[in-house]
């Protein structure tokens, strides 16, 4: 959960999604801002740390990447379990992927928390012409969903940053601050997401 | 052999193709009354057995022996082959020098149109050349994957591949097959498959359950040895998985388990490739980085200290190298799950980017059930895992590493353990030279620093004379059945090339096996000779009986 001191808050955020999806590569884009080709599978689940700043106050995010191979399907909700925000990733170039995080979605619906923020990240945005999943599809589901959505590149740091600081905005307890920073966000999110994030 | 790094691989003897393109194997003759053969002696074209056996008759494998291996060179070498370069045991260095020249000259000319292949996969960056799945593209019907020297497989009592060494595992459905139509003919018959011997090949079966495990070997490894290695396998397997994994098969017959182990080839071939270079795989025993005494009892306090809150066990690597292990109360871990669970750890390099916490099952320790293993890099070689029972301990490890790091960086522990590993272990150029260095050399391993200067003199010594150490010893190991462990020294001149390193491997291997082999043995004392290229080593494995 986020929890705040004088707006420093620490929020626990899940990444789910499918083997190679681009979990492992969106995070190390936020936290180290790296990329490399050749992101090893991860095992089990890794856990980062990163701050952002927004809106005068501070948000650490304690992040746990985990790992998409099916033999760790059923250990999630260990990971899971109590965070505050999750980003659900797919690959735009990848249908299966797109069921995959369409699944993951309906289990924190069902067992997360109900607070929780949720993102939806159509990521690999940079594979323009192996796209399968077309952005208006990810969109609807997204708004249908209470999600927010946004394609990323781990490769070119596409809307990556972003998607974090999208999140830190809607945690709760941030929800109070008025004025949202000057960034601008292509896919602004649906309505629905906000009266799901603002209950606290 | 504890200083080659498991990421030299290229130079695997069975890496290598075998010289006459034959099938690997002709199985053909199942007449339903299969039984273990024992390797015969006579086959074996590297050492000539000529056993002096002082005590044949010694009593079923005492358990109160402590036992040392030795290997002497005989006063006609004249022989003196490159020496290693101090660096090519260094972690990166053989990433980088997977093709050193050594190696190619040293195998066989006809593979050189197959060696292009290898090439072929392993053009990209060098990391992927060890993580990823080797000669993907060949299958059963390609003339290179019939050539190669040590096959191992995974596949389902219903005959579904789960892995396979070489090739991509759905393409050899059919030999997976077929593997599988032995194993359950001959159980129809109320028997059991072993071993099947067929020319120069050996193909050995071993049955867990619903899993078959099958090496298919030309390697003149004793067939005690490869059993061993499918057993590691599995235990690798139940290590990812748990034994529960069995019951998909209760459910369904026909479960494709592929998809379970997605991810996971580079843990398997590196094992696969420790079976030819890390003793700790046949003498099941484990092996501690030399450190002096007062630095390894700093890091021991400190995780007895973290062990007292919830942690199970807490292990401090190097390598794959013991820098201190505690277990809570009466838990005990076996050198084997050791083995497996840092060989998981080392390959997979998922493990280097953070700190992770993740599910693994020590299959000596519970087959069953997965434990949770924190695990976190100090530096490049350097990594602690704290293991738990509670899936939720994550922030209580996180801060017993943070603690454990800080008194390890306080007392210097982490830079004493890249201090060893540059002085790169024990030297038999060191031991009983004089009584002065003698005393410095011995307490290195002991634990005392070694001297700054005695190291290139060392070296120089070695090069120079090129007849090991003192009383013509080239290299020993020594295994203690009450520690678990072993010790063993580094390669040195004459034993240079990894190839000779191999064999010496291979002759320890064949050794420990006559020596614990109920079937002939065990013999205790054993004189035997190598005439190979025109050497002769003797080799004196030392049974000690201690009361
Ligand atoms: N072109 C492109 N490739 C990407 C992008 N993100 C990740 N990749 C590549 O996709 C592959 C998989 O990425 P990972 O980050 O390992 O995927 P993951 O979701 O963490 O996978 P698991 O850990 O197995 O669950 C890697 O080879 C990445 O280099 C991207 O934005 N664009
Ligand atoms: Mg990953």
């Amino acid at each position: 959960m986020a929890s705040s001191g004088n707006k420093n808050i620490n929020a626990k955020l899940v990444l789910l999604g499918d083997v190679g999806a681009g979990k492992s590569s969106l995070v190390l884009r936020f936290v180290k801002g790296q990329f490399v080709e050749f992101q090893e599978s991860t095992i089990g689940a890794a856990f980062f740390s990163q701050t952002v700043a927004v809106n005068d106050a501070t948000v650490k995010f304690e992040i746990w990447d985990t790992a998409g191979q099916e033999r760790y399907h059923s250990l999630a909700p260990m990971y899971y379990r109590g965070a505050a925000a999750a980003i659900i990733v797919y690959d735009i170039s990848n249908q299966a992927s797109f069921d995959r995080a369409k699944k993951w979605v309906q289990e924190l619906q069902a067992q997360g928390n109900p607070n929780m923020v949720m993102a939806l990240a159509g990521n690999k945005s940079d594979l323009l012409d192996a796209r399968k999943v077309e952005s208006e599809e990810a969109q609807t589901y997204a708004q249908e969903n209470g999600l927010f959505f946004l394609e990323t590149s781990a490769k070119t740091a596409a809307n990556v940053n972003e998607i974090f600081y999208e999140i830190a905005k809607r945690l709760p307890r941030l929800q109070q601050t008025p004025n949202p920073s000057g960034m601008v966000l292509v896919d602004r999110p649906a309505e629905r997401a906000n009266t799901a994030s603002c209950c606290s | 052999m504890s200083s080659r790094s498991p990421t030299t691989t290229l130079d695997d003897e069975e890496e290598a193709l075998e010289e006459e393109a034959e099938s690997p194997v002709q199985l053909n003759a199942i007449n339903g009354s299969f039984s273990e053969e024992i390797v015969a002696e006579g086959d074996d074209d590297f050492v000539e057995d000529q056993h002096f056996e002082s005590n044949s008759k010694a009593e079923s494998s005492g358990v109160n022996e402590e036992i040392s291996y030795t290997w002497r060179n005989v006063p006609e070498i004249d022989e003196v082959e490159r020496p290693l370069s101090p660096g090519s045991s260094g972690y990166a260095g053989e990433m980088g020098s997977t093709s050193g020249g050594d190696e190619i000259n040293d195998d066989d000319e006809d593979n050189s149109d197959i060696r292009e292949v290898e090439f072929d996969g392993v053009s990209g960056s060098q990391s992927q050349w060890v993580s990823g799945k080797r000669h993907a593209d060949e299958d059963d019907a390609s003339v290179s994957w019939r050539k190669r020297k040590k096959h191992f497989f995974i596949l389902s009592h219903s005959g579904k591949p789960i892995y396979s060494r070489y090739g991509d595992e759905h393409k050899l459905a059919g030999f997976s097959a077929t593997l599988q139509a032995i194993i359950s003919f001959v159980e129809n018959g109320g028997d059991r498959v072993n071993l099947v011997r067929a020319g120069k090949h050996q193909v050995v079966f071993l049955v867990k359950g619903p899993i078959y495990l099958v090496c298919i070997s030309c390697t003149e490894e004793p067939y005690e040895s490869l059993k061993g290695q499918l057993e590691l396998l599995h235990g690798q397997m139940i290590l990812i998985l748990t034994k529960s994994v069995n019951r998909c098969f209760e459910k369904n017959p026909k479960f494709d388990m592929t998809s379970l182990l997605g991810g996971t080839d580079a843990v398997f071939s590196s094992l696969i490739h420790s079976f030819s270079w890390n003793p700790a795989t046949f003498l099941h025993a484990y092996s501690c980085l030399p450190l002096a005494c007062a630095t390894r009892q700093a890091a021991a306090s400190i995780l007895q200290d973290v062990a007292g809150s919830g942690v199970l066990f807490a292990l401090l690597m190097c390598k794959h190298k013991v820098i201190s292990l505690v277990s809570a109360q009466k838990a005990s871990l076996h050198p084997d799950d050791i083995l497996l669970l840092s060989n998981f750890i080392m390959s997979s390099e998922s493990f280097r980017t953070s700190e992770s916490f993740s599910p693994i099952c020590l299959p000596r320790y519970n087959p069953m059930a997965f434990l949770y293993a924190y695990v976190h890099y100090f530096d490049i070689d350097t990594y602690l895992i704290l293991l738990t029972t509670s899936s939720d301990a994550f922030y209580h490890l996180k801060d017993c590493r943070i603690r454990i790091e800080s008194v390890l960086l306080n007392s210097n522990v982490l830079s004493e353990v890249q201090r060893s590993l540059v002085d790169g272990g024990m030297h038999i150029e060191d031991l009983l030279v004089e009584p002065t260095s003698r005393a410095g050399a011995v307490s290195s391993h002991l634990g005392q620093p070694r001297p700054g200067v005695s190291a290139p003199g060392r070296m120089a010594d070695g090069f120079v004379g090129g007849i090991g150490g003192p009383a013509g010893l080239w290299h020993f190991i020594y295994r203690s059945i009450y520690l678990d462990q072993y010790v063993s020294s580094e390669f040195s001149s004459p034993i240079n090339s990894l190839r000779q390193q191999k064999r010496l491997y291979r002759a320890y291997q064949k050794l420990y096996s006559s020596m614990h082999d109920k079937g002939i043995g065990p013999h205790k004392t054993q004189f035997r000779r190598d005439e190979n290229y025109g050497r002769s080593f003797l080799f004196y494995p030392v049974a000690l009986r201690m009361n």
